[in-house]
């Protein structure tokens, strides 16, 4: 039998910046993945010739090289990956458009942002900076018992245009919780969206992912593509190994999962060591929140049409901004659209990127998608995508005639290339905040563990090795 | 190894730690986080890299002892003696 010290389950983000951590130090390690490239929910395929990028938007957590205590620096230094042989691109500016009534720029100059809450909501500005000094005093990384963010929020500021307008691009990019969240959770996202910003890496996702896998692979660590784990194997209250698809044991001293908090569980055949691994049930931890993303192409003529010096863009329509699985199949009144060239110093390629995300009902399409017949769920598709490129046309501009190629993305699709159970990119709404579980040698890293984002998943997986592994070794 | 051998050791793991830090300002009587502007993860892979090159086990409760560069190679000399 194959034996490890260190098994990790999912080699997305965490996993590998968990495989990177212990490898480096000269460890035996090995990541098992399911699907057959790594990513998880950042990962990419082609089409007619192109790469396109799924999950990835923007990445948060910009900071200048000479911030050293700064998220990203951090943990560059505990990647051993020089800061500077990176080549970061900036946004220029984002926006939060509530139509009609208001609108926000920001940059990662945060000054910006402040200034523009002074001039659209003048009277909620020492509120606005009250918040800011609550925001920065609060640690968001001990572990204690999740607190409403809404209810903190309205403590400061009392526009509720203005609480929603600051909501919506954190629930977006990182909600898991219906129309709140939890208050960590919140300063984490408002300090790595709107304090420090959005960048992307030049290059794409697959470059990024390749430089990872690239330094795991130079310090030694293995990985196994389209090698599913099965099931966890549990004696009492110590994890003993894992069985693959394939039928394979391997026996392991840690275990790290990446694979989210119910699709842990699932893992564990035995009901007693499902019951030990989480006394909750599945439907109390899959998450509610899932998506309906497009992708567009379109040709160079568009570019006048479109929007330049906009990075990103986080509309609402509907009077009250809602965050939550919609009754329809897709929600319209809000949305994400991302302009992924429109980075400082992008390339100014013949072809134009567009992104647009809603929240979708996974149910709904759940209850269209037949394997055997696609032709509802593909009919669905083209219908709800017609409807989304109407509505963020008029916020746009319609560029409809520019488009060579589209293609969407429903929560099933989520559901199949992640393994994310209902499509839920942003995972359970319960995080297991420090990673412990009740077995004594497994950890929980990733998307469900809490850390939020690019950054926060790379992160996660370097702070479970950290805090758990190296000092019981 | 002897005094020297194991001051250029701790240097060189700070050096690779971060490439950019300035260790030719270094006080050896002054706390090395103070100095470097690292943080707790940092100072971690001091001691994980000393574990993988020299097989040292430094317990948690001994790390206030690699405060300075001085009480680093004063805590390092009994245990790299040999090496």
């Amino acid at each position: 039998m194959r034996e490890y010290p260190l098994l990790i389950i999912g080699g997305g983000l965490s996993g590998l910046a968990a495989g990177i951590r212990f490898a480096r130090f000269g460890q035996k390690v090995l990541i098992l993945e399911k699907h057959s490239k790594a990513g998880g929910l950042n990962s990419y395929y082609y089409r007619k010739g192109r790469l396109l990028e799924t999950g990835l938007h923007a990445i948060t957590n910009y900071a200048p090289p000479e911030d050293k205590h700064a998220p990203l620096n951090r943990l560059l230094r505990q990647l051993k990956i020089p800061r500077r042989t990176l080549k970061l691109r900036q946004q220029h500016t984002s926006e939060i458009l509530f139509p009609g009534r208001a609108n926000l720029c920001f940059s990662n100059d945060f000054s910006l942002l402040q200034s523009q809450v002074a001039k659209r909501f003048p009277d909620s500005v020492k509120q606005f900076e009250k918040m800011l000094t609550g925001i920065d005093a609060y640690d968001a990384f001990t572990p204690r018992p999740k607190v409403s963010a809404r209810k903190f929020v309205s403590t400061f500021l009392q526009d509720q245009l203005l609480v929603e307008m600051i909501f919506c691009p954190l629930m977006f990019y990182g909600g898991s919780d219906e129309d709140d969240m939890d208050l960590s959770q919140f300063v984490i996202l408002f300090r790595s969206i709107f304090q420090e910003g959005f960048f992307r890496p030049e290059g794409t996702i697959k470059d990024l992912l390749g430089l990872l896998l690239q330094q795991y692979q130079d310090f030694g660590g293995e990985i196994e593509f389209s090698s599913g784990v099965k099931e966890i194997l549990a004696v009492n209250n110590r994890i003993s190994g894992i069985r693959t698809y394939a039928g394979e044991e391997i026996s392991c001293d840690y275990l790290i999962s990446t694979a989210g908090l119910p699709e842990t569980r699932r893992l564990f055949t035995v009901p007693e060591a499902a019951a030990t691994f989480s006394e909750l049930p599945e439907d109390k931890t899959s998450g509610r929140l899932s998506f309906l993303e497009s992708i567009y192409l379109f040709n160079k003529s568009a570019r006048n049409q479109l929007p330049q010096d906009r990075t990103i863009i986080f509309y609402n329509l509907s009077g009250k901004f809602s965050y939550r699985r919609p009754d329809d199949a897709v929600d319209l009144n809000s949305g994400v659209i991302c302009f992924p060239d429109n980075f400082e110093g992008s390339r100014q390629d013949d072809i134009i990127p567009l992104r647009v995300t809603h929240l979708a009902n996974y149910e709904k399409w759940l209850h269209a998608y037949d394997d055997a017949d696609k032709s509802r769920y593909t009919a669905m598709k083209t219908d709800w995508t017609e409807r989304s490129r109407e509505v963020v046309g008029k916020i746009i501009g319609n560029c409809s005639e520019n488009i060579v190629y589209e293609d969407s993305f429903t929560p099933v699709t989520i559901e199949r290339f992640t393994s994310r159970t209902q499509g839920a990119v942003y995972g359970s709404s319960e995080k297991i905040k420090d990673g412990t579980t009740n077995f004594e040698n497994l950890y929980i890293a990733g998307t469900d563990q809490g850390y939020l984002g690019i950054v926060g998943a790379l992160l996660s997986g370097v702070t479970m090795v950290n805090q758990h592994i190296f000092n019981r070794m | 190894m002897t005094i020297d051998e194991i001051k250029n050791v701790v240097l060189e793991i700070i050096q690779d730690i971060d490439d950019e830090a300035d260790l030719e300002n270094l006080n050896p009587g002054e706390a090395l986080r103070d100095q470097l502007d690292l943080d707790s993860m940092d100072f971690l892979d001091i001691v994980m890299e000393l574990r993988k090159r020299y097989q040292i086990q430094i317990p948690e409760a001994d790390y206030p002892q690699l405060a300075t560069l001085d009480s680093c190679v004063n805590y390092l000399i009994p245990r790299l003696k040999a090496a």
